[in-house]
């Protein structure tokens, strides 16, 4: 029961560090960008490949972060001068390419053998067993940290003028601020915490893959940020925490009704989707998020 | 050397018919609901396997079963415009909003479809057929269709654009909505006819796409990316631009297998398209 509480603690804080990069993103900047996952690989791999080849993990995190945050800035470049959905399509197509590239490039990542056996932190200062427990603290620590950075960027000029670009544009640039820029910076930072929250997963698995990194984890952050109230960072964990609630207490219920295991996920799946249609028609701002902070109000 | 360039061109346009239908549907949508309709991909898949369920139920043969299918995904659509788009659009939702709103819809078909279907691969009851030899070059009967039937609904979209009532409406709409409304449009009703095309051509997209390789629930959702690709390289809203862009991109995966390791030949669309946005962001054509 330990061991279930801690891994459920492990997940929704991991997801709920990435969602967080999101909710900058959209929440904060009112960016579409549908291909999260993508940079939460570029940082689970990058930290892994790095410390395999003996570059201490002190470095590799925060490479990781680098190589997300300059790949988030290239696509905002690409398209940011554009309509907004140009992002979207792009970010959705950049997903797909880099889960393609880990899955092709054996030489490198394995492919879909995947790899496995590389360090994580302080591992040599406690037993292998009691080794996920300590990991839980360090990414609630984490999720703390990233946290407070936000909430202290929201109150800060820099993200006032974000929601004010996400508000009105024209308003913003006319004050003199540079909205294309603004935008990128909060595609790279949040891209740069879906990578640190990619870093935090390959700690917590001992086993990446190139199919941990389906599209579909990017809706898991949408329908976190979207759940709890898009533009809140609390509501973004509270989202984090429901959505895991969610899936545990279905896997529980999976024991009662006749469906197979691929019927069963399919359903729940069915679940999220309707969820998300409902969210979007019904109440988009959220359980907790304010009206007036929505893009999509406007 | 010259067959097998010659053997990939013909891969190129089977697969580039395929995506052009698919991005016709996803550009006219565009053009006239004013959004990225991310759920595009899942009516392919839904058309495929409509025409699975129709042939494997009935004896009425394949090819109607097709076109059974195809209405079938078309009054999908219209329940869908119903039940979802018309009252976000009265609503006044913008197209971010919209935009995850189709999120949903899409995950929520696959996964329908998985429950249904099982997440297998499965093939349509048809007979396999032996490759025809055209001077080198092999292609199956099911392919030479996919080309045929593929010009053929050009040729019907170009019609229904410019010669009928409902494509100078549509055109009406895409152009100025408040005009086209003052002017007795019945706007709701273009716009229902628009989705019941454009996903009625989605449907013949994933059929053939089934026919030249299988069925999945992830077939549609799987081409998303060279299917905006193909949008965006002939300007998203132009269904003209929407053929042509369709035929490049399929041509150009085909043909970089040449040179390229065949599994990144899906890397290819998504350079083209940031080259695209890069250089000339309203497409080849002009988009909107």
């Amino acid at each position: 029961m330990q061991d279930y509480l801690v891994s459920i603690i492990l997940t929704a804080g991991i997801y709920a560090i990435f969602a967080l990069g999101l909710n900058l993103q959209w929440g904060y900047a009112g960016l579409l960008n549908f291909g999260h996952v993508a940079f939460m690989a570029i940082g689970a791999y990058t930290t892994v490949l790095l410390s395999m080849n003996e570059v201490p993990l002190i470095l590799a995190v925060p490479a990781g972060m680098v190589l997300a945050g300059a790949c988030g800035a290239f696509l905002g470049v690409a398209t940011l001068r554009l309509r907004e959905d140009y992002l979207a399509i792009v970010t959705i197509g950049f997903s797909e390419i880099v889960r393609f590239i880990l899955l092709n490039w054996s030489s490198l990542t394995r492919g879909s053998f995947g790899l496995y056996g590389y360090p994580r932190p302080l591992e040599e200062m406690i037993p292998h067993e009691d080794y996920n427990l300590l990991l839980a603290g360090v990414v609630i620590v984490v999720l703390l940290l990233v946290y407070a950075l936000l909430e202290i960027l929201a109150k800060s000029p820099w993200g006032r003028v974000l929601k004010s670009v996400r508000d009105d544009e024209a308003v913003s640039v006319s004050l003199g601020k540079n909205a294309f820029s603004y935008k990128v910076q909060s595609l790279a930072l949040g891209s740069a915490i879906a990578a640190l929250a990619g870093s935090m997963l390959a700690f917590y698995l001992q086993y990446i893959n190139p199919n941990n990194f389906q599209p579909i984890e990017t809706f898991y952050a949408w329908i976190m940020v979207i759940l709890g109230g898009s533009g809140s960072n609390r509501g973004t964990i509270a989202g984090a925490v429901l959505l895991w609630g969610f899936f545990s207490t279905t896997r529980f219920l999976e024991g009662y009704v006749s469906l197979s295991p691929s019927a069963s996920g399919a359903l729940r799946m069915v679940i999220i989707g309707l969820v998300l249609i409902a969210l979007m028609m019904f109440r988009p701002q959220g359980l907790f998020g304010r009206k007036e902070e929505l893009a999509v109000g406007k | 050397m010259n067959t097998m360039i010659g053997q990939l061109v013909a891969n190129g346009v089977v697969y580039g018919c395929i995506i052009a239908l698919a991005a016709i549907g996803l550009s006219l949508a565009y053009r006239i609901m004013n959004f990225a309709n991310f759920a595009h991909g899942d009516f392919l898949t839904l058309g495929a396997y409509f025409t699975l369920f129709f042939a494997a139920t009935s004896n009425l043969g394949f090819p109607l079963a097709c076109v059974l299918a195809v209405l079938a995904t078309a009054a999908c659509a219209a329940l869908l415009d119903i039940a979802i788009w018309k009252r976000m659009r009265s609503s006044g939702a913008n197209r971010t909003a919209i935009m995850i709103l189709s999120i949903g819809v899409s995950i929520a078909i696959r996964n329908a479809l998985i429950i249904f279907f099982r997440p297998d691969a499965l093939r349509f009851p048809v007979p396999v057929m032996e490759s025809i030899n055209l001077g080198g070059i092999l292609l199956t009967y099911f392919q030479i269709a996919v080309v045929l039937i593929a010009f053929t609904c050009m040729l019907v979209v170009h019609s229904i654009l410019s010669r009928t009532i409902l494509g100078k409406s549509m055109r009406a709409l895409a152009d100025n909505p408040n005009l086209a409304r003052i002017t007795g449009i019945n706007v709701d009703q273009v716009v229902r006819y628009t989705w019941m095309v454009s996903m009625g051509l989605a449907a013949l997209a994933g059929i053939m796409l089934g026919l030249v390789t299988h069925l999945n629930p992830n077939m549609g959702w799987s081409i998303i990316l060279p299917m905006f690709a193909a949008a965006i390289l002939g300007g998203i809203g132009n269904a003209y631009g929407a053929m042509a862009g369709g035929m490049i991109i399929g041509l150009a995966q085909e043909i970089s297998t040449a040179f390229l390791p065949a599994e990144y030949k899906i890397a290819v669309s998504f350079a083209i398209m940031i080259a695209v946005l890069f250089f000339r962001p309203r497409g080849l054509m002009g988009g909107t």
